[in-house]
């Protein structure tokens, strides 16, 4: 047996199927890019082991991790932002980990998205066991999950077909998604509607929506088919009783040590906020929460600047709309005096 | 850590780096594997290496003594100290729960009303392997077959030499501990094989077991409906592939970083879904953990020494407590009561019926014991009884109506992928991957392991953990 020749042969041919695997992929427009992972939003997390002052926390879900650029953020405020919001997911699990289980007393801006904000606090259910499966993934994670993610960087920064992500979307070019793209028929039920990727990510979790899906209108459809599709079913109907206490119990707590709380309710465009001006009118959701909370709270539909943004999906900016609704909002939290502990102009 | 992790890769390479540099000496080089043999572990939970500490510490002193004391009484107290630490941490570890919920659940029965809190007590990975393989080494040394290890180090690191450390293969102490005695360095050929080995281990793992099949497998034994006959079939066999991919997968990785080291670990599974009845299923399937039982287990309760009935007897309980150390659960057991029946069976038959096996009616027995293989696994994948018996009612027929939850491109594949490693088990069932190596083609070969290469790296995989971590 001549293995090394085997060897070398196996190395060469190994190697060069690679690299033409990661050029076809690149021919075709995908580009490296960050997961937000679990791993990633951990790093996050870890930053309020040892709080600071000058910390500002988001919580929420994608639409204030889409809307909120962290870098503007950072260099208008001089703040440091933490985001811990999580797509799909309620704020509150994350709210009442970050009370119970850090000494964090700044700001905290919370993303009101009315359908996952009032779903349920009920713990099997996606909007909170999403949030949950993140929170806990970072008091679990060991240090070899954390040396993985570490190596795993310089790899999702070069590679475009490497995907770390724990949970894929139908854009990823796997072998487990590629061959997911090969079923047809209806034995099992009708095929979900694809859900492409539409986000860039950076490590300090800034999320931006995708050129692509920005410029590309038949690519954007497809997200919005796939919301469509998504909640189209029956829904469970939502828990504002429920969901509304629980937000307080822990905001008071977090209120009492000093915290200060910012509701923001971030721009939906569309079908979308068709949908939730019918199932969750502003009046009986929003306007009740914030007359019980007292909070600062700031709706877009009430700053002219923020009624013809671009939405390319419905429900989140397009980039060079979310470095405006940024800047601007953070003049509007400035202008109230608000943002306690940003640099002043 | 995982052997399909970015972080083991550099592991690798580096104790790989070390190993063969001239810093060191034989005793300095076992000195660095046994310090990346506790990193390899206690980067998953650090303090959880001080019960391999333990372990290793009381069956080291207890073996030592073994050798010197002659007093029968004496003798039989050390090697209950031994049974009594390593046993005594499965039973809390990994048993703790478990008996607390029938303790419970028993009180429960005779009228008592008591609730007890679950201890939430964490499995330490790899428990019953290195448990198992420690004793062996005191109740050998109990038994005057083995003359003790030489120094500390050596069996320090028989215990915890990180390629077989969390899911084995569990080498008894003659098979490990005496290459540690004289220095080991892989040849080029074993270097270059022990790589090979390396790389179709992961492409079991990552490509078959966790890419093409885990998915089905979780949709049907994840499913809460009844499922359609098709369905169920389907789901236990994509789950009769992953298993044997995960757990084979990690044998082979674990014998080729071995090798890669100079160190020759014992096949772990030789093509079981071509054997022909259970005898010969278990002389191939998890061929360490079988072999234990056997020597340490079935032959002390009396092997086929006292009779026919002792003998079942002893047959059944060895694949009871069998079923019972692949998990805390009553699910576990059944699947070591089918395997005990099925083998009780079998000696029953072969006493009344002569077969003369050829390949015609061979692959037809072998295809029969496989898919009684099958009937065994879904107990051993459902969590719970419910769920197992509505897949045994919809793998007889018996549920016409059943929930469709697969695709037809699923079961195809998975249909396919199955159909190819009975095939494949079958031509290889009197030979090894070594001598097909050697008589293929390099060119072909080296061909096939680029394939193989390319195929683990578009697939990924998300780093999930080996099945049998959690045993």
């Amino acid at each position: 047996m001549n293995l090394h020749k085997s060897f070398i042969l196996a190395i060469v041919l190994g190697l060069a199927s690679v690299v033409c695997w990661e050029l076809y992929w690149r021919s075709q427009g995908l580009e490296p890019n960050i997961d937000d992972n679990n791993n990633l939003s951990s790093i996050q997390r870890a930053k309020l082991k040892n709080p600071s002052d000058d910390q500002v926390v988001f919580i929420g879900s994608s639409r204030i991790l889409f809307d909120i650029q962290l870098d503007l953020w950072r260099e208008q405020t001089g703040t440091d932002p933490v985001m811990l919001a999580f797509q799909g997911a309620s704020p509150l699990p994350t709210l009442q980990d970050i009370v119970e289980n850090t000494d964090f007393s700044g700001t905290m801006i919370v993303g009101v998205t009315e359908g996952l904000f009032f779903s349920t606090t009920f713990d099997k259910a996606p909007p909170i066991s999403r949030a949950k499966e993140r929170i806990q993934h970072y008091y679990d994670r060991t240090y070899a999950q954390r040396l993985n993610h570490l190596f795993s960087i310089p790899l999702q920064k070069n590679l475009a077909f490497v995907t770390v992500a724990d949970e894929t979307w139908d854009s990823d070019v796997d072998l487990k998604t590629l061959l997911t793209r090969l079923r047809k028929g209806e034995r099992a039920g009708p095929l979900p509607a694809p859900f492409y990727q539409f986000e860039d990510v950076s490590l300090d979790r800034n999320v931006q929506m995708s050129e692509r899906t920005t410029n590309d209108t038949a690519y954007a459809n497809t997200i919005k088919l796939a919301w469509q599709d998504m909640l189209s079913g029956d829904m469970p109907p939502p828990d504002k009783k429920g969901t509304t206490e629980f937000f307080l119990k822990y905001a008071e707590k977090f209120r009492e040590r000093g915290g200060q709380i910012i509701l923001v309710r971030c721009p939906s465009d569309g079908w979308f906020k068709e949908i939730e001006a019918k199932g969750l009118p502003r009046t009986e959701y929003w306007d009740s929460l914030v007359l019980r909370s007292k909070f600062p709270a700031y709706h877009y539909a009430d700053y002219q600047q923020f009624h013809d943004l671009n939405l390319p999906e419905w429900s989140h900016l397009s980039k060079e709309d979310a470095d405006f609704f940024t800047t601007e909002l953070i003049k509007i939290l400035k202008k109230d005096g608000v943002l306690t502990h940003s640099k002043t102009e | 850590m995982l052997f399909n992790s970015l972080s083991f890769v550099v592991f690798l390479v580096l104790v790989l780096a070390l190993y063969y540099s001239k810093i060191f000496g034989w005793t300095g080089k076992k000195r660095m594997l046994l310090l990346a043999s506790y990193v390899f572990y206690g980067l998953w939970n650090p303090p959880l290496v001080i019960l391999l500490w333990i372990s290793t510490v009381v069956d080291y002193t207890a073996g030592k003594k073994l050798a010197v004391v002659v007093d029968k009484r004496k003798r039989k107290l050390w090697l209950l100290l031994s049974m009594f630490v390593n046993l005594g941490f499965l039973a809390f570890f990994k048993y703790g729960d478990f008996l607390l919920e029938n303790f419970t659940a028993l009180l429960n029965a005779v009228g008592v009303d008591y609730t007890a809190r679950p201890m939430d007590i964490i499995l330490p990975m790899g428990i019953s392997f290195y448990t198992f393989q420690t004793m062996s080494y005191t109740i050998d040394m109990y038994n005057r077959r083995l003359e003790p290890a030489r120094t500390f180090l050596d069996f320090a690191l028989y215990v915890t030499f990180f390629p077989q450390l969390v899911a084995g293969p569990i080498v008894r102490a003659k098979e490990l501990l005496t290459q540690f005695y004289t220095e080991k360095k892989a040849t080029a050929n074993q270097f270059v094989w022990g790589l090979f080995l390396l790389t179709i281990g992961l492409f079991q793992k990552v490509v078959l077991a966790d890419t093409l099949l885990s998915g089905t497998a979780d949709t049907v034994f994840g499913s809460r409906e009844v499922l359609n006959s098709l369905d169920a079939w389907t789901g236990t066999l994509a789950f009769s592939g992953q298993i044997f991919f995960d757990f084979a997968g990690y044998s082979t990785c674990a014998i080729g970083i071995a090798l890669m080291l100079g160190i020759t670990l014992p096949d772990n599974f030789r093509y079981p879904y071509a054997a022909i009845g259970f005898s010969d299923l278990w002389r191939r399937w998890h061929i360490s953990l079988s072999t234990w039982l056997r020597d340490y287990l079935y032959i002390p309760l009396g092997g086929n020494r006292h009779g026919i009935t002792r003998m079942y007897v002893a047959l059944m309980l060895t694949m009871l407590l069998g079923g019972l150390w692949h998990g805390a659960a009553w699910t576990f057991v059944v699947w070591g009561a089918l395997h005990g029946i099925y083998l009780v069976v079998e000696r029953l038959l072969k006493g009344m019926v002569k077969v003369k096996i050829n390949a015609w009616n061979g692959i037809v027995l072998a295809f029969l014991t496989y898919t009684l293989v099958n009937i065994t696994w879904v107990f051993f994948r459902a969590r719970e009884f419910g769920t197992a018996w509505n897949m045994i009612k919809s793998m007889f027929f018996l549920n016409d109506e059943g929930a469709k939850v697969l695709y037809e491109f699923d079961i195809t594949k998975v249909l396919i992928i199955i159909t190819g490693l009975f095939i494949c088990h079958w031509v290889m069932r009197n030979t090894s991957m070594k001598e097909v190596a050697q008589r293929t083609n390099p060119w072909v070969f080296g061909v096939f392991w680029a394939i193989l290469f390319f195929l683990i790296v578009i697939s990924q995989g998300s780093g999930e953990q080996f099945i049998y971590f959690q045993f």
